[in-house]
């Protein structure tokens, strides 16, 4: 038998459960983030649209949107870099991100390749552990954690020139780290690696939530953002078009999930199935797939092919916009 | 504090790994110092001219004469045949040959209706060492008389010879050699009543008493073409420096390294801070190094250690300015680089980083004045061989400073409303 699953994301189930029970505790976590009515312009673009939202310690949040959604300049907004037309954030109680203290609990992977690419991967390390006041022996521990980290212990003396796409993005990432800080901001940590490099960047990543940092994630892949976020900000031209849970997300605007296939005899009373059944062919939509399936097995149907289509955040995204996330 | 020293050093390790870079910044000044000081002075002295004698007299006067020419240093002397010695000043080989005739030994120093004793074929267009080689034959001819007078028995047969020619039959023909034959009757009294050893200690045979005095830290001219061409090498060093350090300057802003400098608790400020002292550390050490070579290996001079020290300074800050000012002039590393050199070399090219401002014509020299980098080699010969004193630099280290201030002011205040 042929069974394709669609939309499934498999994870860990002991991350699963952290994420879910995490959020389920959300309410008793401190606020970490808050924007609030954010607009940037550039000229006659609107590139941030009026947008809000908050935070919690140790939650994993996804800003998720195609390119040009304004999900950096969000970002750039959040850590000070890029000061808002109007509109204000509070990063852990301080108003001002600029400030020294506020930057030291902030470390950023942003979108490019942010390293000197002549110095070795502990040459860089140890320059950015620097920049945040790191020296001595704490530097040391930090740097080989991060060394670790990234995988790059072999590699440490040789020329980030020298390195590959994802040898490089995790370095990317582990200098973001190399000063400790609680909060972490992802910057399409994973653009241009190949799949095996991703999965070692996503199981960092995941080692990280297990930490309990709070972590803003912008992606335009939606498995992504549905393997790690807790919770997903829909971002298009600017504006949030939806912010809540991956489920709660699929399951206000995803649609219905669709099982179809071919079995092996047409039903005896197919009237008392569910769905839509033509000789072999059978196909239903529902927000139960599995229940589905496994009630057609009992009512004694084999499956020759199976298809579950399940509704995820591509769905809902097409369903907000009209439009595929990689249009 | 401590941000800023580890900015410049990472900067400063980038700049050493980068292996272009250092051509620009140190290799290629040196070649130009190199290769223009060569060409301009053919190795730092001046050339000796190269000519063919032909004795054809072989007398001992002959010979006198032509060993002359060889001990002359500014002769590189070569025996030849005639034809020979024609054609290669012909291909231009050679730049003259100077033919002894026949009879040369016989010649009178002081009357003599014989024709020429020498004769020196030399290309036309080569008047001026015509002019030049001329004077040193004379100067050679003349050694063996000089000789002569200092020596009185030497000088006795000489002036017998003379006299044994002006017969009273000659001096009948022409009345006015018996001025001549009274004058070697005198000279010949003299001659038997000196003192050999006060004739040789006091003669005025000796020629004028010439002293030699050591002028060359006063001098206000150039003592060899190095001198001229270290000074330019500077200035390439700082345009080197200069133009790296503003396109690494847009490289850290394309890469995201400013970015992430950004999110350190640092202040843009010490960021700036931080390239502008890597940059100026850069042009200190690499102006250090040429000017060792120079001193050590081509023996420029420098006349005042601590004003060479002032316009080392002053030139860094200079162009660390205009580093800061070029590195806005666009976003991308093609806009900054191109338009930074061109900026750069055009300030060379008319501040006399390419033809010494000593051979630009007067308008040319007042149009320099705009340039730094006419201020920064004016400030290096000050120290070098212009021998300028504490306050004849002040104008140029002012000039420099002044410079280097605005341009630092420009880029940061730029940089600093820039976002990103």
């Amino acid at each position: 038998m042929q069974l394709n699953l669609h939309g499934f994301v498999l994870l860990p189930e002991t991350l699963k459960l952290n994420a879910v029970d995490k959020f389920k505790a959300e309410s008793n976590f401190p606020i970490m983030i808050t924007a609030q009515n954010l607009v940037k312009r550039y000229g006659n673009i609107t590139a941030v649209n009026d947008i809000s939202f908050e935070l919690h310690k140790g939650e994993t949040f996804g800003l998720l949107g195609p390119n040009g959604a304004g999900k950096t300049t969000t970002i750039n907004m959040m850590v000070g870099v890029l000061k808002p037309d109007s509109g204000a954030i509070t990063l852990n109680g301080s108003a001002d991100p600029t400030q020294p203290e506020v930057r030291r609990q902030l470390g950023n992977a942003p979108q490019s390749l942010a390293l000197y690419e002549e110095l070795t991967a502990e040459e860089n390390l140890k320059f950015f552990g620097k920049m945040y006041d790191l020296a001595g022996k704490k530097l040391s521990e930090r740097v080989q954690w991060a060394l670790e980290f990234a995988g790059l212990i072999d590699r440490r003396k040789s020329r980030v020139s020298a390195y590959s796409g994802g040898m490089k993005r995790r370095l990317n990432l582990a200098c973001a780290l190399v000063h400790d800080p609680p909060v972490l901001l992802l910057d399409e940590p994973t653009v241009g690696v190949d799949p095996q490099s991703r999965n070692a960047i996503f199981d960092s990543i995941e080692k990280l939530i297990q930490e309990g940092r709070t972590i803003v994630y912008t992606t335009h892949y939606m498995e992504e953002a549905q393997r790690l976020c807790d919770r997903v900000a829909i971002m298009d031209h600017g504006k949030i078009l939806a912010l809540d849970t991956v489920d709660k997300l699929i399951e206000s605007h995803g649609g219905l999930s669709v099982i179809e296939g071919v079995l092996s005899a047409p039903p005896k009373e197919s009237a008392n199935l569910p769905g839509v059944i033509k000789g072999t062919y059978f196909r239903q939509e529902t927000n139960r797939p599995l229940e589905a399936v496994a009630k057609l097995a009992a009512s004694g149907c084999e499956f020759v092919t199976l298809n579950i289509h399940k509704a995820d955040l591509e769905m809902v995204f097409l369903n907000l916009t009209g439009r595929s996330l990689r249009d | 504090m401590n941000a800023i020293i580890h900015l410049a050093l990472k900067d400063l390790l980038l700049l050493w790994r980068d292996k272009a870079a250092m051509f620009w910044v140190l290799i290629f000044p040196l070649i130009m110092a190199l290769f223009f000081g060569s060409i301009f002075s053919g190795g730092g002295k001046t050339a000796a001219m190269s000519i063919a004698v032909i004795d054809d007299d072989q007398s001992k006067n002959s010979q006198t004469f032509s060993q002359e020419l060889k001990n002359s240093d500014a002769l590189k002397v070569v025996t030849l045949p005639l034809d020979t010695a024609r054609n290669l000043v012909r291909k231009g080989d050679l730049t003259a040959y100077v033919l002894i005739k026949k009879g040369y030994g016989e010649t009178n120093f002081f009357y003599s209706d014989s024709a020429a004793g020498i004769e020196i074929g030399i290309d036309p267009a080569r008047k001026a060492e015509a002019g030049y080689l001329q004077g040193l034959i004379t100067q050679a001819s003349f050694k063996p008389m000089q000789e002569t007078f200092t020596k009185p028995d030497q000088a006795k047969e000489m002036i017998d010879q003379q006299m044994s020619g002006l017969t009273d039959e000659v001096v009948a023909k022409n009345p006015k050699l018996g001025h001549l034959k009274n004058m070697f009757s005198n000279l010949d009294k003299f001659m038997g009543e000196v003192d050999a050893a006060s004739l040789n200690a006091n003669s005025p045979m000796q020629g004028p008493n010439i002293e030699m005095v050591e002028v060359s830290t006063i001098a206000e001219r150039p003592k060899s073409s190095w001198e001229i061409t270290f000074p330019q090498a500077l200035l390439w060093a700082l345009v080197g420096c200069a133009s790296s350090f503003a396109v690494s300057m847009v490289v850290e802003r394309t890469r995201g390294t400013f970015l992430r400098l950004r999110l350190a608790p640092i202040s843009k400020m010490q960021i700036l801070a931080g390239k502008g002292l890597a940059c100026f550390i850069a042009c200190v050490t690499v102006m250090a190094v040429l000017l060792t070579i120079g001193i050590t290996i081509f023996g420029v001079r420098i006349s005042n250690p601590l004003i060479l020290a002032a316009a080392v300074l002053s030139s860094a800050i200079c162009f660390v300015g205009i580093m800061m000012a070029a590195s806005v002039l666009g976003k991308t590393e093609q806009a900054v680089g191109g338009g930074s050199m061109a900026i750069l070399l055009i300030f060379s090219m008319t501040g006399g980083g390419m033809i010494p401002l000593l051979f630009m014509p007067s308008w040319m020299q007042k149009v320099s004045n705009i340039s730094p980098a006419k201020w920064s080699i004016l400030a290096s010969e000050g120290a070098i061989w212009r021998g300028f004193s504490y306050s004849e630099m002040l104008l140029p280290l002012g000039v420099l400073v002044s410079i280097g201030i605005v341009g630092f002011t420009i880029g940061v205040t730029i940089l600093s409303k820039a976002d990103g």
